[in-house]
């Protein structure tokens, strides 16, 4: 907190005063992240513990019997190779992805062509209708492809997608004309100005829609349900875990399905600690152009 | 461009025609497309004007998902900004760790958390629990999951106002629904679901205003800082004109998250109790992959677009005619 | 960026590393139902099938494999590859409506009208090695306007169950096949304990358990062809008003109001002196409540006599196949005496052979009350579409069970409905 007085230097209010507020800030903080964190940390504490435990009430935080049945169940599945599938799927994906909607974003908030608008609200419109009702048509399409049971199948289709290219436009629309057009009349023709003055600008969603993308590929269900129908060789970790599951049966094996899901939710958790620093406040503008 | 229009075309633009053709037949959903017959509006005048169960499901659906967004967009957009501007000020000690605690949410299968969901919302579970505790006692444990009183019915309820004691106009049927239904408010059940969805999202719409916040040059900040600005007059004089667009995106986002709300009803509740969870989504479902009637699940679908695109355009002119 | 960008993505092939070096020690080929892919290259020439089917206990799935492992051995013209898939009914009807159904596949019964009515099947049943040994009650589940489409595959059937340290404590004698209604409600009322908060019995606002007491009431959900809705005869309404009367005097409860996510639970958990369930119950109990002592006997009767459930699933063979005699041989196998004692001999399933009851029964004697079930088991099975009564039937019970709706007014709802579903 030490640096904190130094940027307030034209508030008049007394240090003590300041100093409980914000220690009441930090604990309210500190209480919002417990409400966000608790369920988890309960999550993890019943993938360690037995059956029968599970089924006790009131809920204890420490398991009594501390066992690793639900890890070893979850680890006699080929987990590796389904964890392996879902990174090479969700990192192409997400590469791709930021690619197209970057230059699908910025041609549909830049460049005026006849039905621009249209198409923008069409691309819109398509995240509007249940997934659920396009599975069939999705699995012809699929099957007359010939990407039934292929990594093509899984990743080809979620290469483009109408949320990256939504997230660009929106904010593209943000960033100032006056910027471009300064470049411009320093003689840099729309493509150098795309790479060097615009996308640069938009390092903030470009971080968001990794995030995004990396995420939305690595719990996909659906998709990869329909596209796999045999070889469980190309199963994703969601997959997998549903497998483990078992339908929504009665004798659910809690401690094995927690203890996929943390260790699903663990890999995005560092990706998105690591992106998330790219978040800073108050990019000068001045300050990237360079 | 070329190939991401290609890849575009064929892979969301072909489904969704396929979709909206299955609208205009009485396609089963499980013999071969080809053999299903053409039946022009037969679906739509099935959902719209004749009076019947699939009227009345459907009615009742878009009901739930009403009150479900009403409930639910507001809460996740407020409070995912408000968590956004927080966890993007430089002075903030523990930045990442607040900024991941507030994501976590967001990054876990939906099916695992909605089932442990299910623990936490028992007569006995920590919800209750919590609600008692902050309450000193005064809370009656309730089964969440398994309750169809409706808010509003539980408060009009507190004026002495039941079924029977409603105005005859309340007794009337509207769209196969009594005036008194349309009325009900969430049902407790629906609500769990609706904390639950709210508390999942809020991560993924802060990154969003997060990533907006970054466009608000640090100057601006500092010359309001200058001048003496507190806190509230710099969020609503220069933090939120800033991320209009933004607003708007996430605003866009929330209605199509939520009129679309599936996965915590297929785990949760599977539309009970007494249908008071049921969703458009998950009706669209039902009845394609369970009922058989693929056709007119193709055609709730497609009157669900016409409704989340009409409030999406309404939507937009909301936000964009304040921008000037 | 880049130099970050490779240290990311280094850091997260070392964590899937990491991941994968921790499975390969612990694998167990026997834990993972074989993919297609894995599969020992076949004689040139030979047909290869895709058995499809949803994933169960572990138990279950590597015995099924090894009974199939059985008919590969013996059967180097036909091989079999089981596919065991998560969320089976939307992986099913994709496939199906896509055309590239799997050749052999697992159908509920309850499902079964609406694959018949597609011409989804094609009707095996009576190509099966004697035909008869099937229990009556277990092929009319799979039999739709006379035609007998597939041959059940096992079942469970339902039974009551009863915690005989609650019965002991409160001083009674256990439940016999020989109880009645009376019986049942007046041992629910002794064993209701609001201090304790033990209910008598737990059931569900669920039709698939109301339903055995409608056909114990002599009551019907339709008559026999289906033409007409009869759930507005006094029989229903005598059948709803014990259930949900079990509810509204406080001897029964839902699972809900027991902290459980079913009655099951509820009975684990010793809030329920009884509850009625099936088959599913048994490994529930022994791997969750491995202290719960309980017994099985049949449902009580009614007024119109004895009556159970049979939940049922039989392989169902795809119309539109590649080779559907090689399919139909295979199911034959699976159902037939050597592979269905093969797969029964678990004590999970039970066998739909009357043949092999006597030897089942010596090695399961105290399910015999479950087996028993077949007997006079009704068929868990209706016309296409009804999943719209249930749901009606469904909703109505969980508000009858608050006291929002009268048993009338919820027979009277699902009357009309059903009426609607048998008009389309």
């Amino acid at each position: 907190m030490t640096t904190s007085s130094a940027y307030t230097p034209t508030r008049q209010i007394s240090p003590w005063r300041e100093n409980l507020r914000l220690v009441l800030s930090y604990a309210l903080l500190f209480l919002i992240a417990l409400i966000f964190l608790y369920p988890f940390v309960l999550a993890i504490s019943t993938s360690f513990k037995t059956l029968p435990e599970i089924n006790e009430r009131p809920v204890a935080l420490i398991p009594q019997t501390f066992t690793l049945e639900g890890y070893q169940r979850m680890f006699s599945l080929n987990v590796g190779r389904w964890a392996l599938n879902s990174l090479l799927i969700a990192t192409i994906v997400t590469i791709s992805n930021v690619l197209f909607a970057a230059l699908a974003g910025y041609a549909l908030t830049r460049i005026a062509f006849p039905g621009s608008r249209f198409v923008f609200l069409a691309i819109i419109g398509t995240m509007m209708i249940p997934g659920i009702v396009q599975l069939i048509p999705m699995f012809i399409v699929l099957k007359s492809l010939n990407m039934i049971d292929s990594y093509s199948g899984l990743i080809v289709p979620k290469m483009v997608t109408a949320f990256g290219i939504f997230l660009m436009a929106q904010f593209f629309e943000a960033i100032p004309r006056e910027i471009e057009e300064a470049a411009r009349i320093d003689g840099a023709n729309r493509f150098r100005t795309f790479f060097q003055v615009v996308l640069p600008l938009a390092r903030p969603a470009i971080v968001a829609l990794v995030i995004f993308s990396f995420q939305g590929s690595w719990n996909e269900f659906m998709h990869p349900l329909i596209v796999i129908t045999t070889n469980q060789d190309l199963y994703t970790l969601p997959l997998g875990l549903a497998f483990l599951r078992g339908g929504l049966g009665q004798n659910l094996q809690w401690n094995a399905l927690l203890a996929g899901s943390m260790l699903t939710t663990l890999p995005m958790a560092l990706i998105f600690l690591f992106f998330q620093r790219y978040f800073i406040e108050g990019i000068s503008y001045s300050g990237v152009k360079g | 461009m070329t190939p991401a229009l290609i890849l575009f075309a064929v892979f969301v633009f072909i489904p969704i025609f396929f979709a909206i053709y299955f609208s205009f037949t009485d396609w089963n959903g499980i013999s071969p497309p080809a053999e299903a017959k053409f039946v022009g509006f037969e679906n739509f005048r099935v959902l719209l004007f004749e009076d019947g169960i699939r009227r009345a499901d459907f009615f009742k659906a878009l009901k739930n998902t009403a009150y479900f967004s009403l409930g639910v967009v507001p809460m996740q957009t407020a409070l995912a900004l408000l968590l956004a501007v927080v966890v993007n000020q430089r002075r903030l000690r523990f930045k990442s760790f607040f900024r991941t605690s507030y994501y976590f949410p967001s990054i876990t299968s939906s099916i695992a958390i909605s089932m442990l969901f299910l623990f936490l919302y028992q007569k006995n579970g920590l919800v209750n629990q919590v609600l008692e505790t902050i309450t000193f006692g005064a809370w009656e444990p309730i089964a969440w999951m398994a309750d169809p009183r409706g808010l509003f019915h539980i408060i009009f309820g507190w004026f002495g106002l039941t079924l029977e004691t409603a105005p005859a106009w309340m007794q009337a049927n509207v769209l196969s629904l009594s005036v008194w239904d349309w009325l009900s408010g969430p049902s407790v059940a629906l609500m769990g679901i609706m904390l639950l969805n709210t508390w999942t999202t809020i991560g993924t719409m802060m990154v969003i205003f997060l990533a907006a916040l970054q466009d608000v040059p640090r100057e601006v900040y500092e010359a309001a800082e200058m001048d003496g600005a507190n806190a509230r007059q710099i969020f609503f004089k220069i933090t939120l004109p800033l991320v209009r667009p933004t607003l708007f995106f996430v605003v866009t986002l929330g209605l199509i998250g939520t009129f679309q709300v599936f996965d915590q009803v297929y785990v949760m509740s599977s539309g009970g109790p007494a249908k008071t969870t049921l969703t458009v989504a998950y009706l669209v479902y039902r009845n394609g992959f369970t009922n058989s009637q693929m056709g007119l699940a193709a055609a709730i679908a497609l009157l669900l677009f016409i409704i989340i695109f009409t409030l999406t355009l309404v939507q937009r002119r909301i936000t964009e005619g304040k921008k000037e | 960026m880049k130099i970050k960008l490779s240290m990311l993505l280094s850091a997260l092939l070392l964590s899937a590393m990491i991941l994968s070096a921790c499975a390969t020690p612990a694998a167990q080929p026997a834990a993972q139902p074989a993919a297609g892919g894995e599969q020992a290259a076949a004689p040139a020439g030979a047909v290869n099938l895709q058995l499809m089917g949803w994933a169960s206990s572990d138990a279950e799935n590597v015995r099924l494999q090894e009974v199939v492992d059985g008919w590969n051995a013996a059967n180097p013209d036909i091989q079999v590859s089981l596919n065991l898939v998560p969320d089976y009914d939307t992986k099913l009807q994709t496939s199906l409506a896509g055309g590239a159904p799997p050749d052999i596949f697992y159908v509920d019964s309850f499902r079964l009208p609406d694959l018949a009515a597609a011409g989804a099947l094609l009707p095996i049943g009576d190509k099966m090695t004697n035909v008869d040994d099937f229990y009556p009650s277990l092929r009319e589940a799979f039999t739709v306007d006379g035609v007998f489409y597939c041959p059940p595959k096992d079942f469970s059937t339902l039974a009551l169950e009863y915690n005989t340290d609650l019965f002991d404590a409160a001083g009674l004698e256990h439940p016999t096949a020989d109880w009645k209604w009376d019986d049942l409600r007046a041992a629910a009322e002794k064993l209701t304990n609001k201090d304790t908060g033990v209910v008598g019995f737990s059931i569900n606002p669920d039709f698939a358990r109301w339903i055995a007491f409608l056909y114990q009431a002599g009551g019907e959900v339709a008559n026999a062809d289906f033409s007409a809705m009869t759930l507005d005869s006094p029989e229903a309404l005598q059948a709803m008003e014990f259930y949900v009367g079990l509810v509204r005097d406080g001897f029964a409860a839902p699972a809900s109001d027991l902290d459980s996510g079913w009655p099951g639970e509820a009975f684990g958990k010793g809030r329920a002196a009884m509850t009625m369930e099936g088959n599913w119950i048994v490994p529930y109990l022994k791997d969750q409540f491995p202290d719960l002592k309980y017994g099985i006997t049949e449902l009580p009767a009614g007024p119109g006599g004895k009556a159970t459930m049979a939940f049922t699933v039989c392989y169902g063979v795809a119309a539109n196949g590649k080779n559907t005699d090689a399919a139909t041989k295979v199911v034959d196998y699976l159902t037939g005496p050597e592979g269905m004692k093969a797969w029964t001999d678990l004590g999970l399933a039970m066998p739909t052979r009357q043949s092999l009851r006597e030897g089942w029964l010596a090695q399961y004697p105290n399910l015999e009350p479950m087996l028993n079930g077949a007997d006079y088991a009704r068929k868990w099975q209706f016309r296409p579409g009804f999943g719209d009564v249930l749901d009606t039937i469904n909703a109505g019970m969980q508000e009858a069970f608050t006291g929002a709706k009268t048993a009338q007014a919820v027979l009277n709802e699902a009357q009309s409905v059903g009426e609607q579903v048998l008009a389309r």
